[in-house]
């Protein structure tokens, strides 16, 4: 029936809505409790970024000044926008043969859009997403980063 | 109790026994003036810092908390910005009325205030028509904002402007009717005689279920009238960029807003005195020392008081809805509220000539 | 020396006119309405004046909250309505003259003929006597015009109806 369909409209309507201002209403009484800002940067020294979150390409280097990669440039080949540019150099083995190593693993920061693809692609584990997110510099071209460090070998046994 | 009627009659006789008649008036004038200019930039700071604490709070986010303790000047620091900033007049656009729009917008907001009885025995003017008053006066709003969406040359600003216009139009019709009931269970137009027919308790009490619908209606109609979210059309965001004040920058773009927030205070004040008794304390019908105690607090106290508890509902709804689209906003008016509150009214008729309120 | 009340009157007669004049000159079609506007809150702060308080906020509901409303809805619904409409020529601008003064000097005589003399009682403005005499069938009632307005109304609003509506699709019985 016709009266009935619209009183039960008017009803849902009127139901639903309070149901919400009841969600709202709760968010306002407890927003001490619930509020999630970040006070940012006063709490630079506290602040907890969440896991998911993606900052940077970083290469973890041990104690030794060595890193696991081995110039193999799966990542270079798995990043969608040329952000990873490998140059390699071959290296005497102490065995007198010669071996494929890195010179420089160049890091194009501003291309990047920390789509993970170049850490799952890595198969000795060498890069890894890091969490830190303040990028900004005066100069673009200090964006161009060398991921190894200088005089860095790679890790024994990683092949 | 603590009436301020004694001030301004002192104030009155001291105008009139030092000055000739016509001056005492024309000073009067600028008295209440001054009073309503000086209401109008404080509603404007404390109210724009509420809807952003509001909102704030009902985002889990902290809300201001910069600009002074706990954030309390931010709006101060804004005023500051929007005066420093240049007002600009579009080159297409019609330059008288793109500059008189927002004053006509601000001027009827004033105008609305005349008859509002903010505390026992304080009004500018006690108009037998009141309530018919504020009705009349504020559908002359709609032209400002017609104006301003026409002049900007500009097609956000006349879409957000014909949106709001249909939008005002429409809805002042359920606001009008839920005014009614009111004025058919008190016998009166005027706020004085509003007020003192609830001596023994709010209209929302005594009149029961025909009251608290056209409370409910009253409510979301005034909220459909100041343009505000869920049925913020005329300036949706998202749609028109801002709609009707679009092209408007630095003061003129101030008032506007001001006008808005001022506009919210009077429809909250509106209902505060229909429903809920205006500066009329708490009082439950025949039980003298409870009503005596409640006549302890001022009378500005429960006026101001009841007033921001409604604009506190209307923030809720604000930031609790999602925007209604056009053809909703219709739909709604004419189909639901429009219907209900003409059978609400005849319900109302019934009680009143029954004798069914208490 | 005028009374306050003597040049309240005057300034709003001025107002009146000066925004008449304007609604019938200007050349952008909108300008005009808003002058119209003008003109019609000018009358009803002479009712305001006349403390006939309900009659100048009826004014301001009706003409201003409505009917001009309208007008403006119009214009902004009509083509090139922002463009300045072009100069009207001499003859026409003469007649037009010649109409208005003899409108005026009609009224003028009319108004001096009947000679207009001041109330002695006082005047009781009050809504609910309004009331009464709206829905009062006696000597001076006026329930029969009330109605037949609302008869008037309620077919105007039936032939919108009946011109808004769609047409639903009859089922072909066969």
């Amino acid at each position: 029936m016709f009266i009935k369909e619209y009183i039960k409209d008017v009803w849902g309507a009127i139901s639903s809505l309070l149901k919400g201002m009841k969600l709202t209403g709760y968010y306002f009484m407890h927003h001490n409790k619930e509020a999630i800002t970040e006070q940012y940067p006063d709490n630079r020294k506290t602040l907890k970024m969440a896991d998911r979150f993606r900052g940077e390409v970083v290469m973890p280097h041990d104690e030794n000044n060595e890193h696991a990669c081995t110039g193999c440039t799966a990542c270079e080949l798995a990043c969608p926008n040329g952000t990873i540019k490998i140059i390699t150099k071959m290296e005497p083995t102490p065995e007198g043969k010669k071996k494929k190593a890195i010179d420089t693993f160049v890091y194009r920061l501003e291309l990047c859009t920390m789509c993970n693809l170049c850490v799952e692609a890595c198969p000795t584990g060498a890069i890894k997403m890091d969490q830190t997110f303040e990028h900004s510099v005066f100069d673009r071209r200090l964006l161009t980063k060398k991921l190894n460090k200088p005089d860095s070998k790679v890790r024994e046994g990683v092949e | 109790m603590f009436s301020l009627s004694h001030i301004t009659d002192l104030v009155n006789a001291w105008l009139y026994q030092q000055f000739p008649p016509t001056l005492a008036l024309l000073l009067q004038f600028v008295i209440v003036g001054i009073l309503v200019i000086t209401l109008f930039s404080i509603l404007g700071l404390v109210l724009i810092m509420m809807e952003r604490r509001v909102a704030a709070w009902m985002q889990l986010r902290l809300g201001p908390n910069r600009v002074g303790p706990r954030g309390m000047f931010q709006t101060v620091a804004d005023t500051v910005k929007l005066i420093m900033k240049e007002g600009m007049t579009p080159n297409g656009a019609d330059k008288l009325m793109f500059n008189l729009a927002p004053y006509i917008v601000m001027m009827v907001s004033m105008v609305i205030m005349a008859p509002l009885m903010f505390a026992d025995g304080f009004q500018i003017w006690d108009i037998n028509i009141g309530v018919f008053f504020i009705t009349a006066i504020s559908s002359v709003s709609v032209i400002g904002i017609l104006m301003a969406g026409w002049a900007s040359n500009n097609k956000y600003s006349l879409l957000g402007a014909m949106r709001s216009g249909a939008q005002i139009v429409s809805y002042e019709l359920s606001a009008g009717l839920s005014i009614i009931t009111i004025v058919i269970l008190t016998g009166s137009l005027q706020v004085s005689e509003i007020i003192a027919a609830q001596q023994t308790g709010w209209w929302i009490f005594k009149g029961h279920i025909p009251v608290l619908i056209s409370f409910v209606i009253f409510i979301i109609a005034v909220t459909a009238e100041t343009n505000r979210a869920p049925f913020d059309l005329a300036e949706a965001e998202s749609e028109l960029t801002a709609g009707f004040h679009t092209e408007y920058s630095g003061m003129k773009f101030a008032l506007f807003f001001l006008a808005e927030y001022v506009n919210i205070f009077v429809v909250c004040a509106i209902g505060a005195t229909l429903f809920l008794g205006g500066w009329m304390p708490f009082h439950i019908g025949s039980w003298e020392s409870f009503n005596h105690i409640m006549d302890y607090i001022p009378s500005s106290v429960w006026f101001f008081g009841k007033t921001f508890f409604l604009i506190f509902v209307i923030m809720w709804f604000r930031w609790t809805f999602p925007r209604l689209r056009i053809d909703q906003l219709l739909n709604l008016e004419w189909k639901y509220l429009l219907p209900i509150s003409m059978f609400n009214l005849i319900l109302v008729t019934l009680m009143a000539i029954m004798g069914w309120h208490f | 020396m005028m009374s306050l009340d003597a040049i309240f009157f005057y300034i709003i007669s001025a107002f009146i006119l000066l925004m008449g004049i304007l609604a019938v000159t200007t050349r952008k079609i909108f300008r005009s309405a808003i002058y119209l506007l003008g003109s019609l809150i000018g009358i009803a702060g002479l009712y305001f004046w006349l403390e006939v308080e309900f009659i100048a906020a009826v004014q301001i509901v009706v003409y201003v909250g409505g009917i001009v409303v309208l007008i403006i809805f119009s214009i902004f619904l009509t083509q090139q309505s922002g463009k300045e409409m072009p100069r009207t020529n001499l003859s026409r601008n003469i007649f037009s003259l010649l109409a208005v003064i003899a409108g005026f000097l009609l009224s003028c005589s009319l108004i001096h003929q009947y000679g207009f003399e001041a109330g002695s009682q006082p005047f009781d403005n009050a809504v609910s006597r309004i009331g009464l005499y709206m829905l009062n069938t006696g000597k001076d009632g006026f329930a029969l015009p009330f109605e037949a307005v609302s008869i008037l109304l309620l077919a105007a609003l039936i032939g919108c109806i009946v011109i808004a509506m769609k047409s639903v699709p009859t089922k072909s019985t066969k």
